[in-house]
């Protein structure tokens, strides 16, 4: 299901004017610690290439991080 | 045309096909929808949604069909279908939200070209109709347009066109295919209570997120925005990358299931990873 969501998602954010790039799923197991700390530094490096996000006054980036991580627990 | 669909419903409610019929109802001049249930109100009132133009007065009939068919267990129940009302039926059937659908009788109409047209309408026709003439369908052009433009050009233009927002959820209440209990666009960790306009441009691509596989283009939404944002427009989008990535047209009759209503791998996304 998630994978078919993001099929979906990475087309809407292109339609929105939002670099698809921005958004990454990967799978990894809780037994591929060293995995899983490539992928995100990986990611880091990709997203600090991008540069800023263009939505600047949106919540997700500009709020406090505590209503951030809220969100995202929540989704 | 709003002759033939009178006498066809008096004619099934006299021979006992239907017990009720839900279909527009006008009352000096202001059209509402209606559960019509005597052949005499059929002779007064009764409506299709023209004013001064052919289908000004729509309303997502086949939700309101919904709650009515469910709350009357015994009862066979007509409704009025223009082809976005038949499309919108179906969708309700594939997400399992129709009981007892075999109790439910269609009476269609076709729409003239002026209200496809201005409807941008794929099929503005239900499979079967007892008034009007089919009229062809209509290509989207607005799509095309902002594909057109370039990655930053289209946020800016989203973003300017989602500021007007005034959050009433109008575009959520009229839609036929809103259908959840409970909504997420009224869960205050995603979309904070109190912020105008809602966050931009989180609230409405939640909502076009929830359009995925369900949305059948009947430009409701957009009829009853009163920032004039071009709704349609995001919408017809999601259905085409539904259409494209998953093969799945909304709408269509029959028991195929949504792509996004299904677990499992099909069809053919099996892995995030190479």
């Amino acid at each position: 299901m998630t994978v078919k969501r993001m099929a979906f998602m990475k087309q809407l954010l292109e339609f929105s004017g939002i670099d698809p790039e921005r958004l990454i799923l990967k799978w990894v197991s809780s037994a591929e610690g060293p995995r899983f700390a490539r992928v995100v530094t990986e990611f880091i490096e990709k997203i600090r290439a991008l540069g800023p996000s263009p939505l600047q006054n949106s919540r997700l980036s500009a709020g406090s991080a505590d209503e951030s991580a809220k969100a995202q627990v929540n989704q | 045309m709003i002759e033939e669909v009178r006498a066809h419903v008096k004619t099934l409610m006299e021979e006992g096909k239907i017990d009720a019929f839900v279909g527009l109802k006008d009352q000096d001049g202001n059209v509402f929808p209606y559960v019509f249930t005597r052949t005499e109100e059929v002779a007064d009132g009764f409506s299709i949604g023209d004013l001064d133009g052919p289908g000004q007065a729509r309303y997502p009939l086949a939700r309101i069909l919904m709650t009515v068919v469910s709350g009357n267990p015994e009862k066979k129940v007509g409704v009025l279908l223009r082809g976005c009302d038949e499309r919108a039926l179906n969708e309700l059937i594939r997400w399992n939200q129709m009981q007892f659908a075999d109790r439910i009788v269609r009476v269609g109409i076709a729409c003239p070209a002026e209200l496809a047209g201005a409807h941008e309408c794929r099929k503005p026709f239900p499979e079967e109709f007892v008034a009007g003439q089919k009229a062809e369908p209509v290509e989207n052009a607005t799509v095309r347009d902002v594909i057109g433009k370039g990655l930053a050009e289209r946020l800016t233009y989203w973003k300017a066109e989602f500021d007007r927002c005034i959050k009433c959820y109008g575009c959520r209440d009229v839609c036929p295919v809103c259908f959840c209990n409970v909504c997420t666009l009224e869960e205050n960790a995603l979309i904070r209570t109190g912020d105008l306009p809602p966050e931009n441009p989180m609230f409405h691509l939640t909502r076009a997120v929830h359009m995925a596989g369900r949305c059948i283009d009947c430009n409701l939404c957009t009829e009853v925005c009163p920032a004039e944002i071009p709704l349609r427009t995001l919408y017809k989008r999601v259905a085409e990358i539904v259409r494209d990535e998953f093969g799945y047209v909304t709408g269509e009759p029959g028991e195929g299931k949504s792509p996004l209503n299904l677990l499992g791998n099909d069809p053919g996304h099996t892995s995030a990873n190479e």
